[in-house]
């Protein structure tokens, strides 16, 4: 559980602040609150309701707090009181804070306020009270030696934070020294330190503030047990050599996932008719505030609808009732369907327990074996005997350098899990870690051909070949990969050499990606996001210092490896033809003899046919002639297909037409065999309504081939959208369902 | 987490990651097994004294393979096709559909089981061929005139086009012991290699399985070199070199004839699915090479459970179909529509389609080596998911393969890994992982366990690491506790001290499809099968019992000693933790017999010294009331009120001293 937290903000938007310095460009108000709002989102974002902050302005042209018959309490505003933020009371804020026109107002007096506020609102109870005051230390400060004094004591005594930070403020461990400073602000600044540091608070400069900003948070999580039961070895219930320790399992990793979106649609204008059922439909969720351009918006819910073939009914399908289906399971294409009653039938009934089945050697334990996040088992808190027991364990499997492997079954009736055990022994902490390893069924026995030999297909093994690296590429390989090390590269905290980019350095960008575009668009609603900051990217390339130090290697590298890209024209080209023959080299096309030339494509073995078709046409014409053939066949599937059942069959024969006529260079071909099959289809000419065949055509991408597939083609590639995507109407209404079905 | 057993299929909105993972899993494979009969086929092998007979007929063999094939690919490949063609028999079958419109016949072939996903009809006829002998014999005649081989493989081409035309991976699995079927007939072979070519022009990959007769060796050049084509020029996701063909199997070798031939066809039962093609590895800046991933561990889960329709003549199972409807008026929503919105502050902060990618969006698909770290940085916690499989391709550019294999090797002997910046599809998060050499393994036999190449692990970032859970005592075992584990340990190594997964199927898995196998087939419901993942309670005893009761009697003695020492340091209270942790605790020694199986339900105890260095830890406060209690009761404090005072009044117990 967090704890409850209460922080007051004190801005100072005097009219000092609305000047901009050298090296900014943008006013000393605006970079403050660069990091004002950067703070406050960052509690809104926790989404907790003991999250509580408010704000109060310093040197306001207003007057509005609660000591303000008090001359010294002047142009002071309390802008938000202390509670939980929304994002109407940002917005509200976002008005109220605005540059001032007057320098008055006396920022001690300010911290008095925010400090009455918290007695206030957390009372005695038990909060992490907090204050933030920030200013360009320019105005007047009452530092009346007492008051300070008091105002020391109090924040002490009610466990307080008081954190100054000022805009180009000196500060000398940052290493930042403001030039000419104003002799006024350079007493302030030196009042501040002084208290800040008299009540255990922070003093800062705001550059550095700001630089900080781009810091990912990382967030706590409670840790919760995965299992809390006995390790143990043998079987205790039937035999008394079993040993048992009591151990209790906690998470060591678990992918943080970005924030989840939900989806949004524009609310259709009411006066649209149709739109009664208002008052059934049930919001779920929030509704969002308006988009960009005013529109209202409502929520998106998913319906499902379940249908079975049905050779009768159009399309072959037919939408069923969801009273008449009952849960069950698929083996294979066969439906196997489970009585209520029988609902774990086939569930493993299985105990909790973890048990260890046996022990293997570090170096017998593949690393990319893991199969899983990791977890942490320690013996139980509180059980002195368990924990010495466990200890001996792991100190065990450390000195002989092994792993056990166990079962585990993590509750009642889990599907039983394989795992690794590892000891870790660190100077005050000892435990084992796991992960999971997999089962029989989840390795795939895909063979590679091995690396550092070529077998021929006669079995002769040889050692020298264009895929094996020689003696120059290999050493070339070897120093470049010692050069780029990062074992060292790093620098500690005392500037000692240390592991460059360790895992506890690096933050999932795309997580705070989103974060930092969500509470940036909550206080600019209408700017667009700003880049990443620089530590998400940092490590999406070699440190340039390093790369600087290995160019020389590299360029030796590059020289033995001598790679050669393939020019895009080349690749996925079809090889000469006559290149594609069986293992023993027979000439198949010799096999034929001349009279290929007069073959014709079959219906039945249309794209073998095509094909060799192809590989003898010597002309133009010939291969218009193959291409006009095929593209009958093709036709005539269609036409004569019993509901979509050839679909499929003709998909792929277009398919090939298209490659093939592609890699010809004849996409010309191809593009008229589109065109007209189009127009057939909507001219209802191949066996009435086929629109859903273009449907399926659409959806496998076999639209014209256009200009940027092949400079040769006569279409463009607005060309090939406009066959594809235009006059196809939104389909009539009797055929919507299955077009959602074959995969919208 | 709340599990919904009985949520339907599709239902949950999965983040792009998954998506795409899905879209990998749709690239569907159909295995066509074409088998011939002939009497050689037919003879099992001559009776020999080996333990394990071989009584298979060749053609028997490859039926129980094409069975155990079936039943272990509707498992591990719910949605690919699989299909039984027998050749050489007496009789004639053929799927009538095609019989009527193009009028053919393929004499002595005989469909079996027509390609398709199987069914529950398909398996039972396939176990009753296997199981039954006079059915076997029944069916499976070969007939007297010989077959034309041109003729089966077309036979095989219509069945490919008319069943799974659109199928990226089509396979043709020939088991024969006829080295020459055509000896005689140029004519027929010349048409059988042009009937071949076809296939390959289709797309459709033949795999041999060839049976080497007793007194003869099978010779692929005679026919057979002539029908299959090297593998590169049809299957776009297999790596440049291949693996090589089947080798033949025997028969009376040893080994029997079915294990051999279903290791044969085991290792090809897979179709090779690269999970991403032709990603630029970049080696240094400036410096690429191209490389495929593949997916060589996944967990394999049973698939889940759907709905079936049973008001119809017989069940059937309901695809479900999701429409997306705005919530005001209910009206169905197009995908372009649909904006993302994000929770804030009470409200929803909205984004554009082309904001939420461009947030998302870090640059093109790569694999980009920052630079190299020692394994032994790698610890083995540090992991997320399984480990992607990358090899080498020429496609892009040429010389990848060398460059690969240096780096492959340099990898191995530093025991170095490479850390990359790795980005798998586009606009897929962006994922920091290590590179890591894995070398090639093999079994007894020369046969590939595990293929050599560069393993992507994903690390976690700081975000993804969780704080271990704090510990308020550390009791590190004393030297001779440990010398005693340590012997029980040495006695308990796997076989081959290694962890094969191979043998250790998935328990609930299996069950699950056992259990629907017998519901769909019909058949009572099996008994529990043997769990192979039980630890070997007996052999445990019998090999490392003494040495655990020995270890059990040395920690009651360290125990004894330890808490003597800790307790004299603090003259207060109770000697805790050592009765009711005792039992809680270990092994064996006297009396402990049947109390040291069953959890008891304990008052969680602290002792002083844990007490005390949760006190010097500034830890008081993460105890719990019961602890607190306890031990305050134990000091004879009052142990009554809240937490907050409980803490202050342990705290001052400390202070005073």
């Amino acid at each position: 559980m967090a704890e409850k937290e209460s922080t007051v903000y004190i801005v100072d938007v005097g009219a000092s602040m609305g000047s901009t310095q050298i090296g900014r460009d943008v006013s000393d108000l605006d970079f403050a609150m660069t990091y004002i709002w950067d703070k406050i989102t960052s509690t809104v974002a926790l989404d907790r309701k003991t999250a509580t902050l408010g704000v109060v302005g310093l040197r306001t042209d207003d007057t509005e707090n609660e000591l303000s018959h008090e001359e010294s309490f002047e142009h002071i505003s309390v802008l938000h009181e202390i509670s939980n933020i929304l994002l109407p009371d940002l917005k509200e804020l976002r008005s109220k804070i605005v540059l001032s026109s007057t320098d008055n107002g006396d920022a001690i007096s300010a911290i008095v306020i925010a400090i009455q506020m918290i007695i206030k609102y957390c009372k005695k109870l038990k909060y992490k009270r907090k204050i933030v005051l920030v200013t360009d230390g320019r105005g007047s400060l009452d530092a009346d030696p007492d008051s300070v004094q008091e105002i020391t004591n109090k924040i002490k005594q009610d466990n307080m934070e008081l954190v100054i930070v000022g805009v180009d403020f000196d500060d000398a461990e940052f290493g930042f020294k403001e030039e000419d400073k104003d002799p006024q602000k350079a007493k302030n600044e030196q009042i501040f330190a002084e208290l800040a540091e008299s009540c255990g608070g922070i003093f800062g400069t705001l550059q550095q503030a700001v630089e900080e900003l781009g810091m990912p948070r990382l967030k706590t999580t409670r840790p919760v047990h995965s299992y809390k039961d006995q390790l143990t070895l043998g079987d205790p219930v039937e035999y008394h050599s079993a040993a048992c320790i009591d151990v209790e399992r906690y998470p060591r990793t678990m992918v943080r996932r970005p924030m989840a979106a939900s989806r949004f649609v524009q609310k259709q204008d009411p006066t649209d008719g149709s739109t009664s059922s208002t008052g059934t439909v049930v919001h779920d969720g929030d509704i969002p505030m308006p988009d960009a351009d005013g529109n209202e918006l409502a929520g998106v819910k998913s319906s499902r609808t379940y249908q079975v073939l049905d050779e009768g009914a159009p399309g072959g399908k037919r939408d069923v009732d969801r009273d008449d289906l009952a849960k069950g399971y698929e083996y294979g294409r066969t439906a196997v369907h489970i009585n209520e009653s029988d609902e774990n039938v086939t569930k493993l009934e299985t105990q909790k327990k973890l048990e260890i089945i046996g022990f293997i050697p570090w170096a017998n334990y593949d690393r990319f074996m893991s199969m899983t996040v990791s977890s942490v088992l320690i013996a139980q808190r509180t059980n002195s005997i368990s924990i010495m027991a466990l200890s001996s364990l792991i100190h065990a499997l450390f000195e002989l350098e092994s792993y056990a492997i166990a079962r585990l079954v993590a509750k009642e009736d889990n599907p039983p899990l394989i795992i690794l055990l590892a000891p870790s022994i660190e100077v005050d902490y000892e435990c084992l870690l796991d992960v999971q390893i997999p089962f029989a069924e989840d390795v795939r026995s895909y063979k590679f051909p091995p690396l550092d030999r070529v077998v021929t297909i006669s079995g002769k093994v040889i050692k020298e070949h264009r895929n094996l690296p020689d003696d120059a590429l290999s050493s070339a390989m070897s120093k470049y990969v010692d050069q780029m090390d990062l074992s060292t590269f790093g620098r500690d905290d005392d500037g000692n050499p240390s592991e460059y980019m360790p895992m506890t350095d690096t933050f999932s960008p795309v997580l705070h990606r989103i974060d930092q575009a969500v509470r940036w668009r909550a206080v600019h609603p209408t700017e667009p996001v700003p880049p990443p900051h620089e530590i998400l990217v940092r490590y999406s390339n070699p440190p340039e210092e390093l790369v600087n130090r290995s160019k020389k290697r590299l360029g030796k590298l590059m020289a033995a490896a001598d790679v050669k890209k393939v020019p895009p024209k080349v690749q996925g080209r079809r090889r000469n033809r006559n290149e594609v023959k069986p293992l023993s080299g027979l000439n198949v096309e010799a096999l034929l003899g001349g009279d290929q030339k007069k073959a014709k494509v079959s219906a039945q073995n249309a794209i073998p046919d095509f094909k060799r078709l192809l590989d003898s046409a010597e002309s133009i014409d010939a291969l218009r002639d193959a291409a006009q053939q095929l593209g009958k066949i093709i036709e005539g599937r269609i036409k004569d297909s019993f509901g979509n059942i050839a679909y499929a069959r003709a998909l792929d024969e277009i398919k090939s037409l298209r490659e093939e006529m592609t890699e010809m260079e004849e996409p010309a071909l191809f593009n008229d065999f589109a065109r007209q099959l189009k127009r057939k289809l909507l001219a209802e000419e191949l066996g009435g309504n086929r629109k859903d065949f273009w449907w399926e055509f659409r959806k496998s991408k076999l639209g014209l081939v256009d200009k940027k597939a092949t400079e040769t083609s006569d279409a463009t590639e607005e060309d090939a959208k406009s066959v594809s995507y235009e006059p196809l109407p939104p389909l009539s209404c009797q055929t919507t369902t299955d077009l959602i079905s074959s995969g919208h | 987490m709340a599990e919904n057993k009985w949520k339907p299929p599709g239902d949950d909105e999965e983040d792009d990651e998954e998506v795409d993972e899905t879209a990998y899993k749709t690239v569907k494979d159909a295995v066509l097994f074409v088998i011939e009969v002939s009497s050689s086929m037919l003879t099992p092998p001559p009776p020999t004294d080996s333990k394990k007979a071989d009584t298979d007929s060749p053609t028997s063999a490859a039926l129980k393979c094409a069975y155990a094939l079936m039943q272990q690919r509707i498992i591990s490949n719910p949605n690919d096709m699989m299909g039984v063609l027998l050749y050489g028999t007496e009789k004639s079958k053929f799927n009538s559909e095609n019989d009527a419109t193009g009028n053919l016949s393929y004499p002595h072939c005989y469909l079996l089981t027509d390609l398709d996903i199987p069914a529950a009809e398909d398996v039972k006829a396939l176990k009753t061929l296997v199981e039954d002998e006079d059915e076997f014999r029944k069916l499976v005649v070969p007939s007297k005139e010989s077959v034309s081989m041109a003729n089966v493989l077309f036979c095989a081409n219509q069945i490919f086009t008319t069943k799974a035309p659109n199928f990226s991976s089509r396979r043709l699995f020939i088991v024969t012991d006829n080295d020459d079927p055509h000896a005689a007939e140029k004519a027929a072979k010349s048409s059988a290699a042009v009937r071949a070519k076809d296939l390959y022009d289709l797309g459709v990959l033949i795999e041999l399985f060839p049976i080497s007769r007793p007194d003869q060796e099978f010779d692929k050049r005679k026919f057979y070199d002539d029908i299959v084509y090297n593998q590169v020029s049809t299957d776009p996701e297999a790596p440049a070199p291949i693996s090589g063909p089947a080798k033949a199997s025997s028969i009376g070798d040893g080994i029997s004839l079915l294990n051999s031939l279903l290791s044969n066809i085991n290792s090809k039962a897979v179709a090779r699915r690269a999970l991403f093609s032709n990603i630029p590895l970049e080696v240094g800046p400036g410096f690429k090479i191209s490389v495929k991933g593949f997916i060589i561990f996944k967990r394999q889960d049973p698939k889940r459970s759907c709905y079936v329709y049973l008001a119809g003549e017989k069940a059937q199972i309901a695809t479900g179909v999701t429409t997306e409807l705005s919530s005001d008026t209910a009206r169905t929503v197009e995908k372009v529509e649909i904006k993302k919105a994000y929770r804030f502050g009470g409200e929803q902060i909205l984004f554009t389609p082309e904001e939420i990618s461009s947030l998302r969006n870090f640059g093109e698909p790569c694999i980009r080596i920052l630079g190299f770290k020692p394994i032994s940085m790698l610890p083995i916690w540090a992991n997320l998911k399984p480990a992607t499989f990358i090899y080498p391709s020429e496609e892009d550019y040429i010389g990848s393969t060398r460059v690969f294999a240096a780096l492959h090797a340099k990898l191995l002997s530093s025991q170095k890994m490479g850390i990359t910046w790795f980005i798998a599809r586009k606009n897929a998060a962006p994922v920091l992982a290590a590179l890591y050499p894995g070398p090639e393994s093999l079994d007894e036999n020369g046969m590939q366990t595990l293929p050599p190449g560069l393993w992507l692990i994903p690390l976690p970032y700081a975000d993804d690491i969780r704080q271990n859970p704090e510990i308020t005592t550390l009791i590190r075992a004393p030297e001779p506790l440990i010398d005693r584990m340590r012997l029980v340990i040495q006695q308990l190594q796997l076989p081959k001290a290694k962890y094969d997964p191979g043998k250790y199927p998935n328990p609930s898995l299996q069950w699950h499809y056992r259990i629907l196998q017998a519901m769909a087939l019909g058949e009572d419901l099996p008994e529990m099968p043997e769990d192979k993942t039980v630890p070997r309670y007996r052999q445990i005893h019998k090999r490392a019992g003494e040495y655990v009761l020995d270890w059990g009697r040395e920690l009651d003695a360290q125990h004894e000693a330890w808490l003597k020492e800790n307790s004299s340091s603090s003259s207060l209270l109770m000697g805790t933790g050592g009765v009711g942790a005792k039992r809680a605790a270990a092994a064996g020694g006297e009396g402990e017999g049947e109390g040291a199986g069953r959890k008891k339900a304990k008052v969680e105890e602290m002792d002083d010294a844990g007490m005390k260095k949760a006190f010097a830890d500034d830890k008081v406060g993460k105890l719990t009331v019961a602890v607190l209690r306890a031990w305050l009761e134990g000091k004879g404090v009052d142990g009554k009120g809240k937490k907050g005072e409980l803490v202050d009044r342990v705290t001052r117990v400390f202070e005073a001293k």
